[in-house]
């Protein structure tokens, strides 16, 4: 019995510093390789936003490789399953792994936040794309993520008035109903939404809900909102949830205008939800298919699959820390103050610089509505 | 605070019900396999989330609906919804044989502690889930529409939808044939004598393996048959749901008193109910913390539940 344990945990450890020496360098002799790390959700419910951001990495990386031929790159996967408690147990190990010289990551707030300290003592360049909270760029909050912590995606204080506009824009009155899913992300947008609800004239908040994230059945939900006479309903939340919704408040007989923010953003969101979905407005940072139709279909044929969420974000964050290599930041320190005084372009075509916080200058948020089954662009929220 | 409740009390009352009944199929998979082994089918949750994917592959792989294509109608929405129901049952209850065979009867056999049958049940519910998971690329899954959400009739401000009626009535029918089997037929019989006392019903001539692998099917095909309800309702599914619908029914069945199929009855209906009105009139966050209270609040006064535990307890 006591030898069967003993060869268990022998195989427990091996798996352990299997880990570490994936990341080992197997470089040939003619090019030099260098590791960076991805750390989103890439197994677990969120499994589907890592893997289209890790793609992009991905997409970036060949790219790079493929214009520097003497420079190998490595790609450490690091799965957090967009939890906090995962990511906490994940990141000690990415930062004792010292070939790691930056992270295109942590994708979630709340992930972010638990692996801060690990990276924080080793000074590894965290570059974000889509961890939205605002408290991780605020000097006052014990959240702030400085100096390693940047992002290249906006920030909700600016996502959430955007999507009270968009929302409520064309209908005269609107009479608003806002509900979050309880997570992390959805809580405090759904307050910078209602915030931003007060700058728009004419519109009035009329109620709202809190929804747990793993729910089916709104009728409850429903129900409020028919009470509440709302001709707008605004949920802070994600696609696959927003879907169950839009269907079960469509079947209801309501056709109140119905708006998501970047989490409702996905082309899942119109094929789960049908033709209920058609109308809704959603906001979000496109796809690459947004930014550049030929990189696109470069990207089908590379990565055999459409870019997802976040890719024009990930792709931007991936360059940054493989300029860094290209320009001789082969160390930690080297590299984070590379990126803290980087200045370039983005694929967006704006130009990315960090402010002392980490956040970048722009994050102007884009309106999409279904049409047809697909979330079609209707250009920046102004 | 009580506006909505009063507003919409009908509406509320209605999908409280509907949802109910899911719950009460679900938690018959748990009451069951409790009844007869004292012991909790922690995989009873996966069991129901492969029983969603019997219909999602009938009506999308079967019968090529898509998202897009219209609802069926006349014969063939009814060829279509009862196929889509016997594949449902019919995925679930051989998963639960599968579970049964792999998590509990070799360990039985071995004549191990119980408690490493509950281990070995968490284990292969996390195998279930993480390979449809792995099946489905981690996913969320969306049925076709194959049954137009027609409104038959308005009662009292409520919207009497076409789905929810058969929901209700279908699941109210296949939870009383379970029961006359139960009560009824000799297998049944057997199911009970094994619950009342194992050894000496084996004793008396019972095969002590085909009753377990019987219960087993039995909660399995109930369990699918809420798999195949839940699709028709909420035409969605992913690799996750089990776990938050699981807890639902498993709550429902120790509300009504684990083991007893009545109790799962009463159980699941008062959980469904519990749930929409605790949402309307305190808000959706609150639902979980109702639902607890008044669990702890039975228990505290009924400790084996509103209906006491056993399957035994079902005789006429």
């Amino acid at each position: 019995m006591n030898k069967k344990i003993k060869s268990s945990l022998a195989v427990v450890s091996a798996a352990a510093l299997a880990f570490g020496i994936a990341s080992v360098p197997t470089a040939s002799a003619a090019a030099k390789t260098y590791t960076i790390g991805y750390q989103g959700p890439l197994s677990g419910g969120e499994a589907s936003t890592g893997i289209d951001e890790q793609n992009a990495v991905k997409y970036a990386i060949k790219l790079f490789e493929a214009k520097n031929p003497s420079i190998k790159i490595k790609l450490v996967s690091i799965d957090d399953q967009g939890d906090p408690a995962v990511a906490g147990t994940v990141a000690p190990g990415v930062a004792s792994n010292k070939n790691v010289l930056g992270v295109v990551g942590p994708a979630y707030s709340g992930a972010t936040i638990a692996s801060l300290p690990y990276y924080k003592s080793v000074n590894m360049a965290l570059i974000s794309p889509s961890a939205t909270r605002v408290s991780l760029t605020d000097p006052t909050s014990p959240d702030f993520g400085g100096p390693i912590f940047h992002r290249v995606v906006g920030k909700d204080d600016l996502q959430g008035p955007a999507l009270a506009k968009y929302a409520t824009a064309g209908v005269s009155a609107a009479k608003v109903f806002v509900f979050d899913d309880q997570s992390a992300y959805a809580v405090p947008l759904r307050g910078f939404v209602e915030a931003g609800l007060k700058k728009v004239s004419g519109a009035t908040l009329v109620g709202g809900d809190s929804v747990p994230n793993t729910t089916t059945d709104f009728s409850p939900t429903i129900a409020k909102i028919k009470t509440s006479g709302a001709t707008v309903v605004i949920y802070t939340g994600y696609y696959s949830q927003a879907a169950v919704f839009i269907k079960q408040l469509r079947d209801s007989g309501s056709k109140a205008v119905f708006a998501g923010g970047d989490g409702v953003f996905n082309q899942e969101f119109p094929k789960l939800a049908g033709a209920a979905a058609e109308g809704s407005k959603v906001t979000g940072v496109g796809g690459l298919a947004g930014v550049d139709k030929k990189m696109e279909a470069d990207f089908v044929k590379k990565m055999g699959v459409s870019s997802g969420v976040y890719s024009v974000e990930s792709f931007d964050a991936a360059n940054i820390l493989l300029s860094g290599i290209k320009a001789g930041k082969t160390t930690r320190s080297a590299m984070l103050a590379y990126v803290n005084a980087y200045k370039g372009k983005s694929i967006s075509g704006n130009t990315i610089k960090f402010d002392a916080n980490g956040d970048i200058s722009y994050g102007l948020f884009a309106g999409f509505t279904t049409k047809n089954g697909v979330l079609v662009n209707t250009g920046i929220i102004k | 605070m009580f506006a909505v409740l009063i507003d919409q009390f009908w509406s509320l009352t209605i999908a409280g019900i509907a949802l109910g009944f899911i719950y009460v199929l679900i938690s018959l998979g748990y009451t069951m396999v409790y009844g007869v082994l004292r012991m909790i089918n922690f995989a009873n949750s996966e069991i129901f989330m492969w029983g969603t994917f019997g219909t999602v592959i009938t009506s999308r792989d079967i019968f090529h609906y898509t998202q897009t294509s219209e609802p069926a109608k006349g014969a063939k929405l009814v060829l279509v919804l009862v196929t889509s129901l016997l594949m449902s049952m019919l995925v679930a209850g051989l998963t639960a044989v599968f579970v049964e065979f792999v998590a509990y009867r070799r360990l039985r056999m071995k004549g191990t502690n119980r408690l490493a049958t509950l281990i070995s049940a968490i284990g292969i519910s996390i195998a279930l889930q993480e390979i449809m998971r792995l099946l489905t690329n981690s996913r969320p899954v969306g049925a076709p529409r194959v049954l137009e959400k027609i409104i038959l009739t308005e009662v009292w401000g409520a919207n009497i939808r076409l789905d929810t009626v058969i929901t209700i009535i279908a699941a109210a029918l296949i939870f009383f044939v379970l029961e006359r089997f139960i009560k009824l037929s000799r297998m049944g019989k057997a199911i009970r004598a094994v619950s009342q006392n194992e050894d000496a019903a084996k004793l008396m001539g019972v095969n002590l393996n085909r009753v377990i692998t019987t219960t087993f099917l039995v909660g399995g095909l109930a369990t699918g048959a809420a798999g195949f309800f839940y699709i028709t309702v909420f035409e969605y599914t992913k690799f996750n749901i089990g776990f938050t619908m699981g807890m639902a029914a498993f709550t429902a069945a120790v509300l009504g008193g684990i083991g007893n199929i009545r109790g799962a009855f009463f159980g699941g209906l008062s959980l469904g109910l519990l749930e929409v009105y605790a949402s309307a009139v305190l808000g959706t966050q609150w639902k979980a913390v109702t639902v607890f209270i008044v669990l702890v609040l039975v228990l505290l006064f009924k400790p084996n539940g509103l209906f006491g535990e056993a399957v035994q307890t079902t005789r006429a």
